[in-house]
């Protein structure tokens, strides 16, 4: 088993596109590490450096603690799940998952047994003799799964290996996964877009933007505590609302934001007063989560919550939630999600307010955390 | 269009395909006719069914393998088209698979050369081929191989870079992973998944092989003769000819193309098929 370390990592394509300028990430070994981010941040050009499918245009990449930046895909002891499967489609299941094995000259007995377990593991016994085209997406990608498993690799490469299944499929693959990396104990480098995969299944969640890590952190920490705007944004579904407001200083300690949107005390002691103190007089963003926005009536209120008043936009009924999308006076749009006992309907006037507990601020100019 | 209308065109259109395929069919069948009539008969009737007194059995078939040498004929026949129908295929998978996916300025110009000699006429480049053929020793049942290579590589190419640009680069990525050097990965994952068009591919050199005339008579026809020159040398001296020996081989000829597009035309129309779907 083994951690990856990616010193300085760059890949470029020609003297003009820069994909990954300069990357520093050490992923621990065993551990389960998502790489997340919009399309075209660089998340599956890293996956692929890491196998060998892409060359490292230079910096140093180790498996283990070995430097693997020449060493053929073959040689790096990985194995890589596709977005699209990848099957050899005239190879039944069995020899899909035996090929690798048969390559690298295994005694019969030892492939074979090897293909049962997998197989078994991963419910496939009856599909053994199929080929790919018979199968359905999930057990296509189950064989996948079982072609890296048999080879009993030192790390596990997944490019979003789960985005051709539908919405049911995807849970209980997402389980899947989960539970095979609690069995192997193997390093799981894993790309996706969908940060609820990124948030149910990582030790740890990479956000790349433009080929640059903004934050690699837990999802806990990812999600309470993100280090910028783009993080804050792109981790949470509804994205967190964005308010720009101006920091006050008032008596002694005290701090307030006011917007048309928001009108409200700073939480004592939530932030670093010679932080804020920096930005006082000045216009920040202030974020705060959909589910931080709450109904008055909320045992979460407190006296000291910011009021939001606007007007109904639209409603979403999701079954136990409901979003409201609501136009603060101030002309700033709030999304909030609240008990779908609360049933606006459009156009009503509603008073909700923001959980000071859960405010974040950011500064406007360079959209980092104000902590 | 009523469902009547429908079945009226229906059977219009079935009317008309019985029709075409009889024509396409009758010459076949009055060679195969007249094969078994003697000679004089066929010149003049040549679409009458063979009476008691016209039928003469296998004598045909007989004069006209006595005359021409033809096992021989057909053992350099049968040489000349698997060899240069494996050579075809074989070489031009694994240029159509190294140019579609190496995306170098050179891979394209080759490619585009490759198509160009598509549309070179035969005749065009005939006796200056020969002539280089002569001087390179290509004259012979095994260096005329190559001169079909040449010729075949155009439209095996062209077809085969279809396929392999519709097969995901992701497949011969997990090969890579999986362990597969360059050679493996085409023998053991590109070529099987290439074989429905390399058996499309097969059958149309075969047929154009087997039945070629002009390249092996330019090439090799003074000292090996091929199934076609063979039947050719049946035509004698001063306009004569053994009409019943010709259409004895003739059918000696056609017969085992037969066999073998029959045999393999399930893959054809699966290779059309799939070329219909992945562009």
């Amino acid at each position: 088993m083994a951690g990856i370390t990616l010193k300085n990592v760059v890949k470029t394509y020609g003297p003009e596109a820069t994909v990954i300028p300069g990357m520093d990430l050490e992923i621990r070994d065993k551990e389960f590490l998502i790489l997340v981010g919009p399309s075209g941040c660089g998340k599956s050009t890293t996956l692929r450096m890491i196998a060998g499918l892409e060359e490292v245009s230079s910096g140093e990449l180790y498996i283990g603690d070995r430097l693997v930046n020449d060493v053929a895909p073959k040689d790096r002891d990985i194995a890589m799940v596709f977005q699209s499967y990848a099957l050899y489609p005239h190879m039944t299941v069995y020899k899909n998952m035996a090929f690798g094995l048969e390559l690298r000259k295994t005694p019969k007995e030892e492939i074979d047994s090897k293909v049962r377990e997998a197989a078994k593991m991963l419910d496939l016994e009856r599909y053994l003799d199929r080929k790919p085209r018979s199968l359905s997406g999930g057990q296509r990608q189950r064989v996948a799964l079982g072609r890296a498993m048999v080879r009993n690799p030192e790390v596990f490469l997944l490019d979003e290996p789960l985005s051709n299944l539908d919405a049911r499929l995807r849970t209980e693959m997402r389980s899947q996964i989960g539970e095979l990396h609690r069995r192997l104990q193997t390093t799981f480098v894993y790309v996706t877009h969908d940060q609820t995969e990124a948030m149910t299944m990582a030790d740890r969640i990479a956000v790349l933007k433009d080929g640059v890590i903004q934050q690699a952190d837990t999802p806990k920490k990812l999600y309470n505590e993100p280090c910028n705007m783009f993080v804050a944004g792109f981790i949470g579904s509804p994205q967190m609302n964005f308010i720009e407001a101006r920091l006050e200083k008032g008596e002694g300690d005290d701090w307030y934001l006011n917007s048309g949107a928001l009108a409200m005390q700073v939480p004592p002691g939530r932030f670093s007063g010679e932080r804020l103190q920096k930005y006082a007089g000045t216009t920040i963003i202030v974020g705060i989560r959909p589910e931080d926005v709450i109904s008055v009536d909320s045992h979460r209120y407190k006296e000291s919550d910011g009021l939001i008043r606007g007007q109904v936009q639209t409603a979403e009924m999701t079954g136990a939630e409901v979003y409201l999308t609501i136009l603060t006076s101030g002309g700033s749009r709030v999304m909030a999600r609240v008990s779908s006992r609360i049933m606006p309907q459009v156009g009503d006037e509603i008073t909700l307010a923001a959980d000071g507990d859960k405010l974040h601020l950011f500064d406007r100019e360079t959209e980092q955390a104000i902590r | 269009m009523t469902g009547k209308e429908k079945k009226a065109a229906r059977r219009v259109l079935f009317v008309w395909l019985v029709f075409l395929a009889a024509v396409f069919v009758a010459p076949i069948l009055v060679v195969l006719l007249n094969s078994f009539k003697g000679q004089f008969y066929i010149t003049d009737e040549p679409f009458r069914l063979p009476t008691a007194e016209t039928f003469v059995g296998l004598t045909n078939y007989a004069a006209g393998i006595a005359k021409t040498g033809f096992w021989q004929a057909f053992g350099y026949s049968l040489f000349i088209t698997v060899c240069s129908v494996g050579v075809i295929v074989l070489f031009t998978a694994m240029t159509a698979w190294y140019i579609t996916r190496v995306k170098s300025r050179p891979a394209r110009i080759f490619y585009y050369l490759l198509v160009f000699s598509m549309i070179v006429p035969f005749q065009m480049v005939m006796f200056t081929m020969s002539k280089l053929a002569n001087m390179l020793g290509l004259d012979n049942p095994a260096g005329i191989v190559f001169i079909y290579l040449g010729f075949g590589a155009g439209l095996s190419v062209f077809l085969f870079s279809g396929f392999v640009r519709a097969i995901p680069e992701e497949i011969e990525e997990a090969a890579m992973i999986d362990g597969c050097n360059p050679i493996q990965m085409f023998f053991l994952v590109v070529f099987p998944m290439l074989r429905p068009t390399a058996v499309t591919i097969a059958i149309l050199n075969t047929m154009w092989i087997w039945n070629d005339y002009l390249l092996p008579y330019l090439v090799i026809g003074n000292k090996y003769k091929t199934i076609p020159i063979a039947v050719q040398y049946l035509q004698g001296g001063y306009g004569s000819r053994d009409m019943g020996a010709l259409m004895a081989l003739l059918v000696l000829s056609i017969v085992p193309i037969i066999v073998f597009y029959l045999t393999c035309q399930k893959h054809i129309i699966k290779g059309v098929a799939a070329g219909a779907v992945k562009g």
